[in-house]
């Protein structure tokens, strides 16, 4: 699955793993019915307790993403494309929500803000791949006072924490 | 129940007191990281329950059992890996399961092949011709060729390079998910910590000053166990510690 986790984001790594996997149905590259690795074989791969990978299949049960059939493993649901993508939509839309009100405490004219943001939009259109880019940490200027409670709270809201594509 | 249960232990090496009334309870099944400040005693407290340390006072206990009067069962049940390779220089990987599997009945020879071969451990090779990393490896490739019950990690990850302190975690890891196990590391790596921790505990003057589930070790307004979150329950747990010596 090549995933990886990071220990030093706000972002506690078993939500990390169910963002991760989440950003992957979404984008079609885990499938209805596939299976996800093991508990095990996942710890292994994303250097994390499998009690936390544990956690993180247990938080995907819960929002009906996935299911577990006993004995065989846990298994991507019918819905869960839909459900992964409002999951996903709602966390982007957070993300953007503070980065404009970053922008906009930055001083950045609004409309020229908005011109901006619609250009981007146009140009990010539909990748050849298929698949979204990757969501670019904003680069915000801060002064040193308040530079780390900046930082944090910027990161606190920024859900495409875990690193590696799909 | 707890696979190690260390009751108000105290040390000393000399006149150098290390313990001062440490108590710890390491649950079984879990995985503890103890963290602590060089020179706290957190090397001790790993001896003590080798069996290779007798308490001057206070009691240790591991499996139920006293681990310098029933040496032997303890040492058995228990998989040690040392800060750095505490083997003869002369001596290659083979020859060194060789010398260990006598002493433990539960040694698979299978199990330390497949480990080696993971780790890509060098066979032919003497100790004294080793690198760390590749040392370490095979020390974590004896450690757990007799799948023991519980497992003591001194320090595994210090002075590796990246890629191969990624595949001794990864091994331990495995060795975690492998079956229901004890671990005990001790670490001054918070990002390993971070990873690696159902449960937290912090040496400070001798004393441990504070276990719990690594979830309690969360900054306040934070929601992960964060190595910057680590780093000052240390700096605190240091300051409390020094607080009580007064």
């Amino acid at each position: 699955m090549d995933l990886r986790v990071d220990p030093s984001l706000p972002t506690p790594p078993s939500r990390q793993i169910v963002e991760a996997v989440l950003d992957r149905i979404a984008a079609g590259v885990v499938k209805p019915g596939d299976r996800l690795p093991s508990v095990r074989g996942l710890a292994a791969e994303a250097l994390v307790n499998p009690n936390t990978v544990n956690k993180a299949y247990r938080d995907l049960e819960a929002l009906g993403v996935v299911e577990g059939r006993s004995g065989a493993g846990v298994f991507v649901r019918a819905e869960a494309p839909a459900l992964a993508r409002g999951e996903r939509r709602g966390a982007t839309l957070e993300l953007l929500k503070g980065a404009i009100e970053t922008a906009v405490g930055a001083g950045h004219e609004p409309a020229a803000l908005a011109q901006r943001v619609n250009q981007w939009i146009a140009e990010a259109g539909i990748p050849s791949n298929g698949v979204p880019s990757q969501a670019r940490n904003h680069e915000v200027s801060v002064t040193p006072r308040s530079a780390r409670g900046r930082a944090a709270k910027l990161l606190g809201s920024e859900p495409g924490s875990v690193r590696g594509g799909a | 129940m707890n696979a190690i249960e260390i009751t108000d232990v105290h040390q000393a090496y000399g006149r150098k007191r290390v313990l001062q009334g440490a108590t710890l309870r390491v649950p079984t099944g879990a995985t503890t990281v103890l963290l602590g400040e060089n020179g706290e005693g957190k090397t001790t407290l790993l001896r003590l329950c080798l069996g290779v340390l007798k308490p001057r006072t206070g009691t240790v206990r591991v499996l139920g059992l006293d681990p310098v009067r029933s040496a032997r069962r303890v040492r058995e049940q228990v998989g040690f890996v040392p800060d750095k390779p505490d083997v003869y220089g002369w001596m290659t990987v083979p020859e060194l399961f060789r010398f260990l599997k006598p002493h433990y009945p539960t040694w698979s020879e299978a199990r330390a092949k497949a480990i080696v071969a993971a780790l890509a451990v060098p066979t032919d090779r003497t100790f004294k011709h080793m690198s760390r990393g590749e040392g370490m490896k095979a020390m974590l490739a004896a450690a757990l060729a007799p799948d023991p019950e519980v497992l003591l990690l001194d320090e595994p990850f210090a002075g590796l390079d990246p890629l191969v302190r990624e595949e001794v975690l990864r091994q331990v890891i495995t060795a975690v998910g492998d079956r229901p196990r004890t671990v005990l590391c001790i670490t001054h790596d918070l990002d390993v910590a971070a990873r690696l921790a159902d449960r937290i505990a912090v040496l400070s003057k001798g004393v441990v000053v504070r276990e719990g589930p690594a979830s309690d070790f969360v900054a306040p307004r934070e929601e992960a166990v964060t190595p910057r979150a680590l780093r000052e329950a240390i700096a605190h747990a240091a300051g409390l510690a020094a607080v009580g010596a007064r």
